[in-house]
């Protein structure tokens, strides 16, 4: 192999340094992402009525992320899914006592928009980011300001995180005269977050942190036959990382544990580990587990009660219900100076028998593949 | 920076000259601060100090200025090693006798730019007493982002000069390029040559600029990290480019060999050079610029960036 001229190597070398970058456009990166979002039709035998197909999303994403100055950078993210399938609308009892489902009986066709910038300020030992999130829906509509700033000491050794964000929801169902629904009803939510990441040594470092969300406004599901929740909720979470990178195979692992609880009723656990494995220099794998478990919310019934009051808080939702659920992914990523290509797909199988809890099985409990591809370009 | 700086602008008002000024003087300042191996809060110090304990976390800038000392690392096999500081701690100016075989090795295990952990966002030194020394590195790099600054500031007519380190933003105001003296290596008071720039950068390094005196011999301060020894090389070497950091790169690794190859080295760069042996006797395209010590009369001709005619050349024998 011929080698460069030293005056060559050392001439692209030197115009990588910062000075000479400012003076020339700025290195600026765009992705576009491609995913796919599949649920697994509901078993026949357990659809009392409706179609048995869930939902497909097809979800197109663009981000685009540019330094201004020295100081500021600007993000921009847009992204667009259309979804189609029929979701759950009410549960019954079957002939053996057991829950069926009664699936929306025409396919729901949506589509959803979500668009958000995002300004970010570096100081030499901070920064501090504030964003905007627009998302909209044939019946939906939210926006999202947020805040959030780091802080670096002790040798930079420390990072103190500190985050807020608020978002206020609109939602219009369709058909609301037709089906008896609500017309249009607003809830709005705050959270704040804090955190602590440290570096232990030159291949290891931890993070903790806590965060509090509360809702406040309507909380049930327009969709649902009879769902009915209460009208405030408060949540909170606790979550550590560890991340350790290994010489010898040249590999990091990533383990996460997240323990949350809300005035609901609902306490999960999330337990998530990664290998980043290094194949080549510009060649990763990371393969990835994640498992979750949570409680039923008080107010949830494997079927819904229509001789209750109908102001009387009930719920059928599995995403209430008591389950456990494992994911199982896999992530290949190609890095080259100026472009990456990061290729990922999962598998998501929920059940009421991987839960801690015992819980109720649930027709709909869910299952989904989420395959997506994702290309960077830096220039 | 530890060294004499010059600032020569010429703008169309007082305050755009001031605030220029400004300009180069903060970000001379900053530089100073973040990488001066004497104090005691820079990233410099942090770094040493945490030799054999904890990896650093560096910013952005500092890791480009490693990633541009490992590409100088490569390309001089080896000879440009910004962990070289360590062998000050044997050859210096108090020394009355020669390092004996043990006090060189001792240094040797502790030098090593291979020895050096990066990751993108940190670098370790693994053993304790490493050093890193940005010295050869951070003052043409400073000049270059002086150079930048007051060009942003909107000066088109400028020089500055950081101990040497030379940049060029224009001609002078009445269109004729900059006159810089090269210094004379055994008289420093005069100039040996002059070199004109309309543009670009000139550095001038020579191993006449320290040296430690043992039992009557000088030693330069430039040392092999490989032997430990100090380099006999070339006695003063000026490098025209576009950037004074890789003009300075360029000029310290040939300064860092023995005579013939610190030569051979500057023509495989193909940067304008000016070379003088320890015998005086001179090298390189910038050959021309030499005063001529009879007629005591100067030739230069105009040099725009890099780009001139190679010049004649004597290889010692």
């Amino acid at each position: 192999m011929k080698r460069r001229s030293p005056l060559a190597a050392l001439t692209i070398s030197a115009m990588s340094l910062p000075a000479f970058a400012a003076t020339q456009p700025v290195e600026s990166t765009v992705s576009v992402g491609l995913s796919n979002y599949r649920e697994a039709d509901v078993p026949q035998h357990l659809v009392a009525g409706g179609d048995h197909r869930r939902y497909d999303i097809d979800i197109r994403q663009f981000r685009l992320l540019t330094p201004i100055g020295r100081k500021w950078s600007l993000g921009l993210d847009l992204s667009q899914e259309t979804m189609s399938g029929a979701s759950p609308w009410a549960t019954v009892a079957g002939p053996d006592g057991e829950p069926e489902l009664i699936m929306s009986g025409a396919t729901i066709d949506d589509s959803r928009t979500e668009a958000s910038v995002s300004a970010a300020h570096y100081g030499d030992d901070y920064s501090v980011a504030l964003g905007l999130t627009h998302s909209k829906e044939d019946d939906y509509e939210a926006i999202a300001p947020s805040l959030s700033g780091e802080w670096t000491f002790n040798d930079d050794l420390t990072t103190v995180s500190m985050g807020l964000s608020w978002s206020s929801d609109t939602i219009e169902p369709t058909d609301a005269a037709r089906f008896g629904r609500v017309t249009r009803e607003e809830k709005r939510s705050r959270s704040a977050s804090i955190g602590v990441s440290q570096i232990i040594d030159r291949s290891s470092a931890v993070y903790a942190g806590f965060s509090v969300t509360d809702h406040a406004g309507y909380l049930s599901d327009p969709y649902k036959l009879r769902d009915v929740r209460p009208d405030e909720r408060f949540e909170w979470a606790l979550g550590v990382r560890y991340r350790r990178f290994l010489d010898f195979p040249n590999a990091a692992v990533h383990v996460d544990y997240r323990y949350y609880d809300d005035d609901w009723g609902i306490e999960s656990h999330t337990l998530h580990t990664s290998w980043y494995q290094n194949v080549t220099a510009s060649f990763q794998v990371v393969p990835n587990v994640r498992y979750y478990s949570q409680s039923a919310a008080d107010f949830y019934r494997p079927v819904d009660d229509f001789t209750l009051a109908p102001d009387v808080e009930q719920s059928s939702d599995f995403r209430l219900s008591a389950y456990g659920a494992f994911t199982f992914g896999v992530k290949g990523v190609l890095q080259q100076p100026e472009w990456t290509v990061t290729i990922s797909a999962d598998r998501y199988l929920a059940d009421e028998k991987y839960g801690l809890s015992s819980g109720v099985p649930h027709p709909a409990q869910l299952a989904f593949t989420l395959a997506s591809v994702v290309f960077e370009v830096k220039f | 920076m530890g060294c004499p700086c010059e600032f020569r602008f010429h703008a169309e008002t007082e305050d755009a000259f001031l605030r220029a000024v400004e300009a180069c003087l903060r970000e001379t300042e900053r530089f100073e601060k973040k990488y001066s191996r004497y104090l005691p809060d820079s990233v410099t110090t942090t770094i040493n100090r945490s030799a054999g304990r904890t990896p650093v976390p560096i910013d952005r800038e500092t890791a480009s200025l490693l990633e541009y000392a490992a590409v100088c690392h490569e390309q001089s096999d080896g000879l440009f090693d910004i962990t070289s500081g360590v062998f000050r701690h044997v050859w210096h100016r108090r020394r009355k006798t020669l390092p004996s075989r043990r006090e060189r090795e001792a240094c040797i295990a502790r030098v090593g730019w291979n020895k050096v952990q990066r990751s993108e966002g940190s670098v370790y030194l693994p053993l304790i007493g490493m050093e890193l020394d940005f010295g050869g590195v951070v003052k043409e790099y400073a000049a270059d982002a002086a150079a930048l600054l007051a060009r942003n500031a909107g000066i088109r007519h400028g020089l500055i000069n950081l101990g040497g380190d030379i940049c060029i933003v224009g001609s002078q105001p009445d269109g004729r390029p900059w006159p810089i003296g090269i210094v004379h290596p055994l008289h420093n008071a005069s100039a040996i040559a002059t070199v004109t720039l309309v543009e670009g950068a000139l550095t001038t390094s020579g191993g006449y600029e320290r040296f430690v005196e043992i039992e009557g011999h000088r030693y330069s301060h430039l040392i092999d990290p490989r032997t430990g020894w100090p380099v006999e090389g070339l006695s003063s070497v000026s490098v025209v480019a576009d950037q004074a950091i890789v003009a300075g790169s360029i000029a310290s690794i040939a300064l860092l060999q023995r005579p013939a190859d610190g030569l051979d080295w500057l023509e495989r760069c193909g940067a304008p050079y000016l070379a003088i042996d320890p015998k005086l006797r001179c090298y390189g395209h910038l050959l021309d610029h030499v005063v001529d010590q009879e007629k005591n009369a100067k030739s230069s001709v105009l040099l725009k960036g890099n780009r001139c005619a190679p010049g004649e050349r004597s290889m010692p024998k």
